[in-house]
């Protein structure tokens, strides 16, 4: 008998915390943060939690939100889903009304089994992959899984748009890598719109993961003399055909997505790549988050680890304005405001959030460019 | 279009060439294929690199070191991993395992010493691409074929005329034959790995500066092999047509079907030769054959 009470009290105790949740002290606002603080994320991870509670400090030394004060709990993930499940249950039981991360796709579709059936909104911060707030199987939208980055092929929207009105350019090819789906994926969208703004796709090649030499289908699109060669995969493919494309003496302008943004990318692509254009999550020199990367350095001495902590911040953002619209720290109302999220201004622009998917609806990008050897911010892009 | 995609093709076929003679010079004298020649080519590119990038020589003394390098290497990987199954008179599958072995085992020693990181030459012409009527090729790749061809026409003249070339072609012949008429076998056997070696540095050198430098580039030897097969094994003017065939054919495959189906279509290629040529274009051996 006295064996079973023993086991019965941590229970109880456990199933209210549980069951008071947010509400239990009611000074707070208690917030729970998933992030990967040991392990090979961590380069990301950490960046991300030290953002978030720099920029919490401020929002308290303003007076908080409704009053009260925020306050952040944050657990490692590991970058392991499993692990991740175990951060989920125990922020859960911590009384967290809504969770910012994780920054990874496999974490996060593990955790949203806990967030569902817990009613616990999470905001994802660079998990990119569609079924994050999508569940496949079923085709519905999470009703607590969110993200503040764009997915994947929106970047393919992005470049087209920018080559199709800011460049004024008519035709575009297309080389994709069949083998991976980030690469057909931005390559669809990037058609897609392309021909929506008018455009005329010329050419529209794949290769086979591995590939090294691209001259026989770069001599096939070189007859059609496209204006731009959109070129969604990594760094070490896209220099290869640049520098390919040079060889037959074509100079289409080069564009691609966030595989490309590696330091390898200038020294791999030779001369080739100057002017070349690619569309990125974040950037350090968008002007746009000058005053933060300032605070950043200042108090950290380095600088931010490019996009998760924009992506935090932004997280943040939307999770306080819900609190202010519902006027209280509910988790299913606050997932039920987060939907509604319109034009909500953040740390990287502007955000509103599809009820459909959860995704964000025309994030603002950013457009770097090659420019004298280096790598450079163009311009954000906000897609119409 | 027409013209464009034949230049590309025999551009790439002249690597496919070099690599397959390295290849066939092998097989002609012991009878099996050396897969670990991919990683010779591949450790001649970054020997090439750290002589030509890190330690500032010119181009021409890049390859010259290059050449050594991978001939050193070849020449140590027979002495190592092949001339003790030699002794021992082991089958030729003894010789393809262990030649396999030698080439994980020398990928995995670069991954885990220098990196999986990409390395690049710089660029070594001012202007990197000849152009007349609309049909260009890269600088790059009209000096490889030059140099290819001088290597391959020179080892030619080499097995032809001189003394030790007769008793190589002997030994591709009748290995015992040859070594009861007086030649020493083993010095034959370290010389033709060396000169293999030599030839895998040339292409390690032309592959990286055409691509890029890392642990797996030596992946793309596996058409080179099929070049030597369809050429048939064993023989050099073999191994240059099969590789320029092989060539020539795949950019042609990539061009007016898809790229995505060109390996497809080079191995079907492969198994049909053999079905109707067994032992390919130029072949002498039936039994050997892989």
């Amino acid at each position: 008998m006295t064996f079973k009470y023993r086991t019965m009290i941590p229970l109880a105790v456990a199933l209210s915390v549980a069951l008071v949740g947010c509400k239990k002290e009611a000074d707070v606002i208690k917030l729970g943060q998933a992030v990967a603080l040991t392990g090979d994320n961590s380069i990301w991870g950490t960046p991300e939690k030290n953002a978030l509670e720099m920029e919490i400090a401020k929002i308290n030394e303003k007076g908080g939100v409704l009053g009260k004060k925020i306050t952040l709990t944050a657990y490692d993930t590991r970058g392991d889903a499993t692990e991740g499940v175990n951060v989920a249950k125990r922020l859960i039981s911590d009384g967290v009304c809504a969770i910012i991360g994780p920054g990874q796709s496999g974490v996060s579709i593990a955790m949203s089994s806990v967030t569902e059936a817990a009613k616990v909104p999470f905001i994802a911060t660079t998990a990119t992959n569609p079924k994050v707030t999508v569940d496949d199987k079923t085709g519905q939208v999470r009703k607590y899984a969110f993200r503040t980055c764009f997915i994947d092929p929106f970047q393919g929207t992005v470049a087209a748009q920018f080559a199709a009105k800011d460049l004024k350019l008519k035709t575009a090819a297309v080389i994709y890598d069949v083998g991976s789906d980030y690469s057909s994926f931005l390559g669809k969208y990037f058609t897609a719109e392309f021909e929506k703004q008018g455009g005329k796709l010329v050419g529209n090649e794949a290769f086979r993961s591995g590939e090294l030499d691209f001259r026989a289908i770069l001599g096939k699109i070189k007859g059609s003399k496209p204006d731009i060669l959109f070129i969604p995969t990594q760094q070490k493919e896209a220099s290869l055909i640049i520098k390919q494309s040079a060889d037959l003496g074509m100079k289409p302008v080069f564009m691609g997505g966030d595989g490309w943004a590696s330091p390898d990318l200038i020294p791999l692509a030779g001369p080739a790549v100057e002017g070349a254009y690619f569309v990125n999550i974040a950037s350090l020199e968008d002007p746009d988050i000058q005053s933060f990367v300032k605070d950043y350095k200042a108090k950290f001495g380095v600088d931010p680890v490019m996009p998760n902590p924009i992506m935090a911040i932004d997280a943040l953002y939307a999770i306080i304005d819900a609190i202010q619209k519902t006027n209280g720290t509910d988790s299913a109302k606050i997932a039920a405001q987060l939907e509604l999220t319109k034009d909500l201004p953040v740390l990287s622009g502007k955000l509103s959030i599809d009820p459909a998917t959860h995704n964000p609806l025309n994030k603002p990008a950013v457009i770097q460019q090659v420019k004298d050897g280096k790598i450079v911010f163009k311009m954000k892009y906000v897609t119409q | 279009m027409f013209t464009q995609t034949l230049l590309t093709g025999l551009a790439i076929g002249g690597i496919y060439a070099l690599m397959a003679v390295g290849y066939s010079l092998v097989f002609s004298i012991l009878n099996f294929s050396n897969f670990a020649y991919g990683s010779i080519i591949m450790l001649g590119a970054y020997i090439g690199y750290y002589a030509m990038v890190r330690m500032g020589m010119p181009i021409g003394l890049a390859i010259a070191v290059s050449i050594v390098g991978s001939g050193l290497l070849c020449w140590l990987n027979e002495r190592l991993a092949y001339a003790p199954l030699r002794k021992r008179k082991a089958s030729s599958l003894f010789f393809m395992i262990s030649a396999m072995g030698t080439s994980i085992f020398l990928e995995n020693l670069v991954y885990a010493t220098i990196g999986a990181r990409f390395y690049n030459f710089p660029e070594l012409f001012a202007k990197s691409n000849l152009e007349f009527r609309g049909i260009s090729i890269g600088v790059l790749d009209v000096f490889a074929m030059v140099f290819s061809f001088v290597a391959i026409y020179g080892l030619n003249l080499f097995l032809q005329k001189s003394r030790t070339g007769i008793a190589i072609r002997a030994a591709s012949y009748d290995i015992e034959v040859c070594s009861l008429n007086g030649v020493n076998i083993a010095a034959l056997i370290g010389l033709v790995f060396g000169l293999a070696g030599a030839l895998a540095g040339i292409s390690g050198m032309f592959l990286g500066m055409k691509y890029i430098v890392y642990p797996t580039m030596g992946w793309i030897t596996n058409k080179a092999y099929i070049a030597a097969v369809i050429g048939g094994l064993g023989s050099l003017p073999g191994a240059v047509v099969g590789g320029v065939l092989l060539g020539v054919l795949e950019t042609f495959v990539s061009a007016y079907v898809s790229s995505v189906v060109r390996d497809v279509f080079s191995f079907s290629l492969l198994v049909l030769l053999l079905m109707v040529m067994p032992t390919g274009l130029f072949g002498r051996f039936l039994e050997e054959k892989v």
